[in-house]
């Protein structure tokens, strides 16, 4: 007999960013919602911890840079207590010869840009519209809610895609449907002529995912990262580290009335003649629910908790091809002073800095990753949060927060090996151009892609529950099958990156999902 | 007209429209068994006079490989020599990539001998996987459309299999053989189906098709003969089971099931054994006038029986290249094998759906009354085409056609009008006929001794 505080409206498994945004919209909605989470913490790979004692960084993602809006509007979470220490950060492409490219279209960081080249300074603020007009144009696709399973509404979405398509113009909409198949590197060597630019550019778009600029599909990619930047106004650094969001997040959830359970491990989602019932947590406790939602990752959810005899055999393959693939590193460093990054203004320090002095260099580094391997030059993206969120640091003193990307799940002959040589590698590519960091280290932490799949339970080390990419995306996330939230198992919801629109920390799958369990799951007691 | 003139009667086989072509010349039966070197060809080009290629490592051309490209080998079952050893006609044909007898007496005789009293056939082509591990019923519930809950150790089932659309991928005879191993017997291959949709469970799959030989001893007199040969207490083994037996120090795995709609047994055990177990067969069942057949008769007697068969009278859902040619169970006829209640299996919500729509299309038995083999492919109402047939064939017992076809459902309503249009040609005198066919409900033939437990035992002549 289940006791009466074990039941509830709704249940969520897994409190990440989308699992907390999906309870919170459904507490909102008047439900009756518990939140589990199986680590002590919440927020999953959005999370403040000590790099060392008394340094504190985000373990993981560094940066918010999707989230929309309307989703921090609905869940009040500026009085939840959600701070940004930097809004829209500025971004940086460091140069050898102290050039830096500022990636802004503002007069002063042109004029810069014109140094290395004067046509890519005629050239960049035309980039900048036509992406910025692409991303307009395909963001309702990308990121918006999938038009419901029926010929007409999908007409319907079509029809007004192209009616906005033929509004930019004939010229723009044909480079259009010439370069979104193509490669970004195709693009950007067809615009640019800064070797810089070019690769900063590139990796600005493909962090995170596991392909090269070279590849087939990463213009897309690109669009579909300035349009979920489009929401939220850009990336943004938030107080406390992203363990700040997650807090603010968790205090929004609460004051709707879901209660959260960490330390509270989800072994089974209980099932009975086709329909959810409840779970059962590691300690054997029995919580009931009619709905739940699941944030796990898709495979995750269907093979583990749910179980594969639930569902159809064809589904389960497709659940379990899913691609996950790891492509980046973590690198936090504990620093006694400020690094000095030469030719730097004072006041950009509290900018990312990404290190991608070129397209080929970038490309030579996904060749060496492809062969499970690490480029000695390696790209990454660089944030030293302490520099405008100072209480992180004891007084004086910074942390330094690196994204390295290309960095292979397995080294030959294991991780071991290879773990310093990585670190020895990161510290010296950003050495060139703060020749005094090496000096200023007091301590540091590596995640690997394995340490980012056993901390985080991210597989493979991938950010996003399912790579990024044109076949995992749309109708197609994570399958055709359960592209729209719901499973053929009724009262099963997926609720995480898994699903549409996908990863990047924008929390629209949390919040779509919560939609379609309140539109199919009815009303609440 | 009359027999002699008929090419596809006397000798020949029934007209299925999907027969393998004609059996090939003794020529291209031995080259095609014959493994041996060519010759080397003659008349290479000289390598050394052409100049751009005169780095090339003449192993190169080598002429490695006899075998053209993409042939197919063709293979034999185990019993081939010792089939092959009764024929009479050299007729061939293939079943699933096996070269098997086609005919090997007359199909009048071999006929006359299944339903008096009993025909051996080697049925070794069939596809056989073995299906094992802790979660192997667990698997098989998923898997398979039908209720497992009464499936005894010994004892089996027919089973039919979908994919998520509810469309049918295959179907098979399921056999129990211990708490967590099974045999699925089908006549289509569907490993990689099968394997991708273990992911999951912990079940091995292994296609022993090659490891095991079967044959088929079917007819009133199959069970005397078993007993003749040693099987003692064979009659007492119910229909749908299985048993060990052992026969003359060979282990023979012995289920009373097969395709005639008769009384009939099949033997599955160890290729090496195969031979003498079908000549020990042959000897103890040639006083009560047992006859060796082959795949023709096989033919006749599941249409007889109204057994539809993979890849002929309906394509799996892997198979099919139009969407519209695949079927259901219900549409396929084989609504009492798919349980909606009990466990989930792959399709089951598809299922629901589709029980509670309109058939598309219906698969089904028609007698078509003319008293000589006829040839049609059309299900004609009074105005139209409503059906294809897939299988043919005339069945000597009843005197009539029977058809396997795929019908639109407006043919089963209107029910009454139904005909198919033949022509027959008698030296150069053609003549087209007009012979009304009727939808049989169930099958066309199905004998009482299928039933009876114990099994009839003949006397000994």
């Amino acid at each position: 007999m289940t006791q009466p505080d074990h039941i509830y409206d709704v249940i969520v498994v897994g409190a990440g960013h989308n699992g907390l945004i999906a309870a919170a919209y459904l507490g909102k909605a008047g439900r009756r919602v518990l939140l589990l989470e199986a680590s002590t913490h919440l927020g999953g790979a959005l999370t403040t911890a000590e790099v060392s004692p008394d340094y504190r960084a985000s373990t993981a993602a560094h940066l918010l840079e999707a989230l929309p809006r309307r989703i921090e509007k609905d869940l009040k979470l500026a009085r939840h207590g959600l701070r940004y220490a930097v809004r829209r950060v500025q971004t940086i492409a460091l140069d050898h010869d102290l050039n830096h490219i500022m990636l802004s279209t503002r007069r002063a960081d042109i004029d810069i840009l014109r140094r290395h080249s004067a046509a890519d300074a005629e050239a960049y603020a035309a980039y900048a519209a036509r992406m910025k007009a692409y991303a307009a144009l395909l963001g309702p696709m990308l990121h918006g809610q999938l038009p419901s399973d029926d010929a007409q509404s999908v007409a319907r979405r079509l029809r007004r895609l192209v009616w906005r398509g033929e509004r930019m113009g004939p010229e723009r909409l044909e480079a259009l449907m010439r370069q979104l198949p193509g490669s970004i590197g195709d693009w950007l060597d067809n615009t640019f002529e800064t070797p810089l630019l070019k690769g900063a550019l590139a990796l600005d778009a493909m962090l995170g995912n596991a392909v090269g600029p070279y590849e087939a599909g990463t213009a897309l990619t690109s669009i579909g990262r300035q349009s979920l930047r489009g929401l939220s106004g850009g990336p943004h650094m938030v107080e406390g580290g992203l363990g700040g969001f997650i807090d603010a997040l968790a205090a929004a959830a609460a004051s709707f009335g879901v209660v959260i359970k960490a330390a509270t491990g989800v072994k089974k989602i209980l099932v009975d003649h086709g329909k959810v019932y409840g779970v059962t947590t590691h300690h054997d406790e029995t919580y009931e629910a009619p709905i739940i939602l699941s944030s796990a990752h898709p495979r995750e959810t269907i093979l583990n908790l749910v179980g594969a005899k639930h569902f159809d055999a064809g589904l389960v393959k497709q659940v379990n091809d899913i691609v996950d693939t790891g492509v980046t590193a973590k690198l936090n460093l504990s620093l006694d002073g400020l690094p000095t990054i030469q030719g730097l203004a004072p006041h950009g320090y509290n900018a990312r800095f990404l290190i991608a002095p070129s397209l080929a260099g970038l490309d030579d580094a996904f060749t060496a990753f492809k062969h499970g391997n690490f480029a000695s030059d390696i790209p990454m993206e660089v944030t030293i949060p302490s520099v405008a969120d100072a209480p992180l640091v004891p007084h004086g003193q910074h942390v330094m927060s690196i994204v390295m990307q290309y960095v292979p799940y397995s080294a030959e002959g294991g991780w071991e090996q290879h773990r310093d040589r990585l670190v020895d590698r990161a510290i010296e590519t950003f050495s060139q151009y703060a020749p005094d960091l090496r000096t200023r280290i007091v301590a540091g932490e590596l995640m690997l892609p394995p340490d980012i799949e056993r901390k985080f339970g991210l597989a493979n080390g991938g950010w996003y529950h399912g790579d990024m990419r044109m076949d995992q995306m749309f109708a197609f996330r994570p399958t055709p099958a359960l592209a729209r939230y719901a499973t053929p198992v009724e009262g099963l919801y997926l609720c995480g990156a898994g699903s549409h629109p996908g990863g990047g920390i924008c929390g629209l799958p949390g919040e779509y999902a919560a939609h379609a369990a309140l539109i199919r799951g009815g009303r609440g007691r | 007209m009359n027999d002699d003139t008929d090419t596809t009667i006397s000798d020949g086989p029934p007209p299925f429209d999907n027969e393998p072509k004609a059996a090939p010349s003794d020529d291209t039966m031995i080259a095609a068994i014959d493994d041996g070197p060519t010759p080397e060809p003659v008349g290479h080009v000289d390598l050394a006079a052409i100049d751009a290629v005169t780095q090339a490592d003449p192993a190169l051309f080598e002429n490695e490989n006899t075998k053209p490209p993409f042939s197919r080998q063709v293979m034999t079952t185990p019993l081939h020599f010792y089939v092959a050893s009764e024929s009479l006609t050299n007729l061939w044909c293939h079943w699933n990539g096996y070269t098997v007898a086609q005919c090997l007496t007359s199909i009048e005789d071999e006929y006359a001998a299944l339903r008096q009293s009993a025909a051996l056939s080697d049925i070794s082509p069939l596809v056989k996987y073995r299906i094992s591990g802790p979660d192997a019923l667990p698997w098989l519930r998923r898997f398979v459309t039908g209720n497992l809950e009464t499936l005894l150790v010994d004892a089996i089932i027919p089973v039919v299999f979908c994919e998520d659309r509810g469309f049918v991928v295959g179907d098979g005879m399921l056999f129990r053989l211990g708490d967590n191993e099974f045999r699925l017997i089908t006549e289509e291959t569907y490993l990689a189906w099968l394997l991708d949709s273990t992911i999951g469970y912990q079940v091995h799959i292994e296609d022993v098709s090659t490891t095991l030989a079967a044959m088929s001893l079917q007819g009133p007199l199959s069970c005397t003969i078993l007993a003749e040969a040693g099987l003692s207490g064979i009659e007492n083994l119910r229909p749908y089971s299985a048993h060990w037996f052992d026969v003359a120090g060979m282990p023979v795995y012995v289920s009373r099931s097969g395709s005639s709609g008769d009384l009939g047994y099949e033997l599955w055990l160890d290729p090496d054994d195969a031979p003498s177990l079908w000549l020990r067969l042959l000897a103890k069942g040639k006083p009560f006038g047992v006859k060796p057949g082959g795949f023709t008769l096989r033919e006749i007697a599941r249409v007889e029986a109204g057994i539809p068969r993979a890849g002929v009278d309906y394509l799996g859902v892997f198979s099919a290249i139009d969407p519209q040619s695949v079927l259901t169970p219900y549409e396929l006829g084989f609504s009492a094998l798919v349980d909606l209640e009990g466990a989930h299996f792959t399709g089951r919500d598809a299922l629901r759906a589709a029980k509670a729509g309109a058939p598309r299309h219906i698969l089904a038995t028609l007698a078509v009354d003319w008293y000589q083999p006829l040839r049609f492919t059309a299900i004609r109402d009074a105005s139209s085409i409503v059906g294809v047939v897939t299988s043919s064939v005339f069945s000597p017992m009843l005197g009539i056609n029977l058809a396997m076809a795929t019908l639109n459902p407006s043919a089963i309503v209107s029910g009454t009008d139904l005909h198919v249009e033949a022509e027959m040609r008698a030296e150069l005198s053609l003549q087209i006929v007009k012979v009304p066919a009727r939808i049989i409900a169930g099958s066309a033939l199905l004998l009482p001794a299928r039933h009876l437990v114990p099994a009839p035992l003949g006397m000994r002549p």
